[in-house]
């Protein structure tokens, strides 16, 4: 495992990052990877350029035996081992590593699936949760791709309900075997699996996991799903019809199946956030690629302001979810790196990660959200051309938007982004209570001079210290009124996890940038031009917070709090634009 | 024996050409190592695994940019690399003379070179190296095989293939269809980290290329924007037809 690049990465967990402010020199950033990583990075681009690229079409033609043999070979080269343990057949490497792989694979949406079912969710409880035996049966079968994995939670009656699951346990009378029944829905991998972990509730009640092997007798995979994108990959139901589980294949505690199901979840959203990357850089690609060729009123479009326009917003974009993606794994990974020196069981690995939960969450939601405008806008900078299969921006299109549903919804990862954020605050974890009077005590005494470092992203990092006291005075206002109930308020708390969501990218591109020292002028103009962007979405997320919370005069002198906290002279984000627009023109590619 | 593989880092094909102040700029560029000289280095690893008693060590000239492309080569199964740093541009003559003392002080029985270098498309370097070291050379190989000294392979003629047996030493170059060179795997990403990458300088070798380049430039294809008046479509055809054949050139 190679070193953390910062220095206390204990900080700035579970929403922590609302009320500390940390320097670039805490952050990790994609300028900070090891050689290693950038080999590793490098192999994983020739492997998806050489082996996947060519194979699109019979992928997306269902063309399953394809899908298997690239898992194959990606097991072959090692990319699929990153999280298992050596002794098993792994490499046992940083979570850094893990997510450049996977925001290099993603070029073709439903590989990429194909491939982070079975890493992430299909591999990791096993690896987590498995004991000596399972693990020594199973494990390097999956990470070596000789066996795929699939991960059965959801059922057509409960996805983001997974707690209230229907499929049923019981020990058989000799206690030799668990009996399964019930039906899982839209199955990844399912139609090609060897091996299903498997949730159900024991007698009933107690929520368990089960290992279980295609070809079981009572297990059946029910036909493919006709997708609006991600159409390679397979998706299926699975039918448990008195299916026999060996006893020896219970994974975990009986009882304890939840845990499983969800800590999961956290390493599937940061992953999901690096594969959003992946996607997006692709895309991205083929859209300027397409803005460069076209001619129109006898000129290329992209030399076009408007054009320039979705150039520049999909590079900024881009630019802020690379900063927030690698900040939040780099993170991690160095909160891990410190375990290491003891004896670490997987429980404390789990226990580390699940204190970025909500920092995942957000790697989640704004990653997808950011690489579904940025496949809109590549498609239509593709004109008609956009609109048919013959270019890949119609199917880049398609495939960006399950991001918005798997892993939970966008909706459940919002919930959970405020509402552990609240929580932790309520029991005593964060010292939110404590900022938010801060925020108000500083209010009632005035504002104060502008504080902070000088350099040229001043006025950036004005507006985010702005942004931090905004959403401190937001969540103040709002727990104010609702107090106990604020949970129950899903817009309230779903306009926080916006607020909190900016915070956390615009704080991210700033250290990045910052970080950089100059190096990079195309880093300090996206970060300018993505400041605009958050401080649009913060502005009418408080908005809607405030009018929600309070009216007459309250509301007036709150709003005149708002305005003292939004004031800001804006950057000319036209020039901006072109520039960074020229920039990636010339290079062809996005670039930093 | 001890072969040595001849690397050299260029542009990925898939990227775009850039000039700064008359020079070509690949500091922003992705670049990769040439994939002629991977079917070298592929060669080379297949020779050691026949059982044959082989060391493999790979040679880059260049910037400090050059490790990352030995590192590549190291995790494909290289044994060892040499890195000679420097900043001058070398053409293929100059870079020979770094090739050919580095193949003496090493004591090497077999070398591989690129049949062509993808960013010059010059095809000197090997045929350069074996001159300075009066070895045979063999070039454009797509079929190689070794017993004991004896080299015997293949390679193609304009209306066919040749074969050859040679006894080494001597400079082998390659061409596409000789092998399918291997990726580096994860675990030998990680074990390369802990092979050999001597940096030597490049003053020892008495180096002085005597071409140097003095411009460059990107080659703009301007559009003439010529609408053909189409009121009278035979006479707009045929215009066409002699535009194409006497201007652009591009039917006979
Ligand atoms: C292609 C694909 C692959 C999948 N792969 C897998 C897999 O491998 N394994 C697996 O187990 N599952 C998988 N799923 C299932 C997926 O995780 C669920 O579809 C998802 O969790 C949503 O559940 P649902 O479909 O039941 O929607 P619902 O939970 O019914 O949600 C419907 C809508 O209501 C909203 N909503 C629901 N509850 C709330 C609430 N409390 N507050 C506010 N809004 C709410 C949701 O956000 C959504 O907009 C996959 C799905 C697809 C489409």
């Amino acid at each position: 495992m190679s070193g953390p690049a910062i220095s206390n990465p204990r900080r700035a967990t579970g929403g922590s990052f609302l009320i500390e402010d940390l320097g670039p020199e805490d952050i990790f950033t994609l300028e900070d990877l090891s050689d290693e990583q950038r080999q590793i990075e490098r192999a994983t681009v020739e492997f998806a350029e050489k082996e996947i690229q060519p194979r699109i079409a019979a992928i997306e033609a269902k063309d399953f035996g394809v899908t298997k043999d690239l898992l194959r070979k990606a097991g072959e080269l090692g990319l699929m081992g990153v999280d298992v343990p050596e002794e098993h057949g792994g490499l046992q490497m940083d979570k850094v590593t893990s997510a450049l792989i996977a925001e290099k694979i993603a070029i073709c949406g439903s590989f990429s699936v194909s491939f982070s079912a079975h890493v992430g969710i299909g591999t990791l409880p096993l690896v987590w949760y498995g004991t000596a035996e399972q693990k020594k049966k199973y494990l390097s079968r999956l990470a070596s791709g000789e066996w795929i994995a699939a991960y059965a939670l959801s059922e057509a009656s409960s996805g983001s309900d997974a707690m209230n699951l229907r499929t049923r346990a019981k020990l058989s009378a000799d206690g030799k075997h668990y009996v399964l029944n019930g039906e899982k829905m839209w199955i990844s991998n399912a139609g090609i699996a060897n091996l299903f972990t498997v949730f159900a509730k024991i007698d009933g009640e107690k929520f368990a996991a089960f290992l279980i092997e295609a070809g079981t007798v009572g297990l059946a995979v029910g036909p493919e799903e006709h997708k609006l994108g991600i159409r390679g990959s397979s998706t299926c139901p699975l039918i448990l019809t008195d299916c026999q589980v060996p006893v020896e294949n219970l994974l975990g505690e009986a009882g304890k199946g939840h845990h499983i199901a969800f800590n999961i979840l956290n390493v599937g959203r940061y992953k999901l956030g690096a594969a959003a990357i992946g996607g997006a850089k692709n895309a991205f690609r083929g859209g300027l690629r397409y803005a460069k060729e076209r001619i129109a009123f006898s000129k290329p479009i992209v030399s076009f302001g408007l054009v320039q326009q979705m150039v520049a917003d999909s590079a900024a974009g881009i630019f802020a979810g690379e900063s927030l993606v690698y900040r939040v794994i780099g993170a991690i990974d160095a909160s891990l790196a410190e375990l290491e020196k003891s004896a670490t069981t997987t429980g404390e690995i789990q226990k580390r990660i699940e204190e970025y939960a909500v920092e995942c969450s957000i790697v989640k939601v704004w990653c997808s959200e950011m690489l579904e405008r940025l496949v809109d806008q590549m498609l239509q900078l593709h004109g008609g051309y956009g609109y048919v299969e013959e270019y890949s921006a119609e199917r880049a299109y398609r495939d960006s938007r399950i991001n918005k549903i798997f892993e939970g919804t966008n909706e459940i990862n919002r919930l959970i982004i405020s509402g552990w954020t609240m929580k932790r605050a309520m029991q005593g974890r964060l010292a939110l209570l404590p900022a938010i009077q801060r925020v108000m005590d500083e209010i009632v005494a005035g504002s104060k001079s502008r504080e902070g470092r000088d350099g040229e992203l001043a006025e950036q990092r004005f507006l985010l210290a702005n942004a931090k006291k905004l959403s401190l005075f937001c969540a103040g206002a709002a727990s104010e009124k609702f107090g106990s109930e604020l949970a129950e308020q899903q817009e309230i708390m779903g306009a926080l996890a916006d607020m909190m969501m900016e915070v956390l990218a615009l704080e991210s591109a700033i250290l990045r940038t910052e970080k950089m020292q100059g190096r990079s002028t195309l880093a300090v103009a996206m970060t300018k031009y993505y400041a605009a962007r958050s401080v649009r979405i913060l502005e009418t997320s408080a908005e809607r917070i405030l009018g929600a919370v309070a009216e007459g005069d309250m509301l007036r002198t709150r709003m005149a709090i708002f305005h003292r906290l939004t004031k800001h002279v804006p950057e000319n984000t036209v020039a901006l634009g072109r520039k960074i627009a020229m920039a990636m023109t010339e290079v062809g590619r996005y670039t930093v | 024996m001890r072969i040595l593989a001849l690397i050299r880092q260029v542009l990925d094909a898939e990227e775009t050409v850039r000039i700064r102040a008359g020079e070509v700029d690949l500091s922003a560029s992705k670049l990769v190592v040439d994939t002629m000289d991977e079917y070298g280095v592929e060669q080379a690893l297949r020779i050691r695994e026949t059982g044959v008693d082989a060391e493999v060590v790979a040679l880059a000239v260049g910037p400090e940019r050059n490790q990352e492309a030995l590192r590549t080569v190291l995790a494909m199964g290289a044994d060892r690399a040499i890195h000679v740093m420097t900043e001058l541009a070398l053409d293929p003559i100059a870079l020979s003379k770094v090739a050919a003392q580095v193949a003496q002080q090493e004591n090497v029985d077999l070398i591989f070179c690129g049949g062509q270098q993808a960013d010059w498309d010059s095809h000197a370097l090997g045929a350069a190296t074996a001159e300075r070291l009066q070895w045979p050379q063999l070039t454009w190989v797509n079929a190689l095989e070794i017993h004991g000294q004896t080299l015997t392979g293949r390679h193609d003629a304009e209306d066919g293939s040749e074969m050859f047996s040679v006894q080494l030493p001597a400079v082998i170059t390659t061409q596409q269809g000789l092998n399918e060179p291997r990726y580096p795997t994860v675990p030998n990403i990680m074990r390369a980290k802990r092979k050999e990458l001597r940096v030597e300088s490049m003053e020892s070798f008495h180096v002085e290329p005597k071409l140097k380049i003095i411009g460059a430039e990107i080659q703009v294809k301007a559009r003439l924007h010529k609408i053909l008046d189409g009121k009278d479509a035979t006479a707009a055809a045929a215009e066409l037809v002699q535009l194409l054949r006497d201007e652009a050139r591009v039917i006979a």
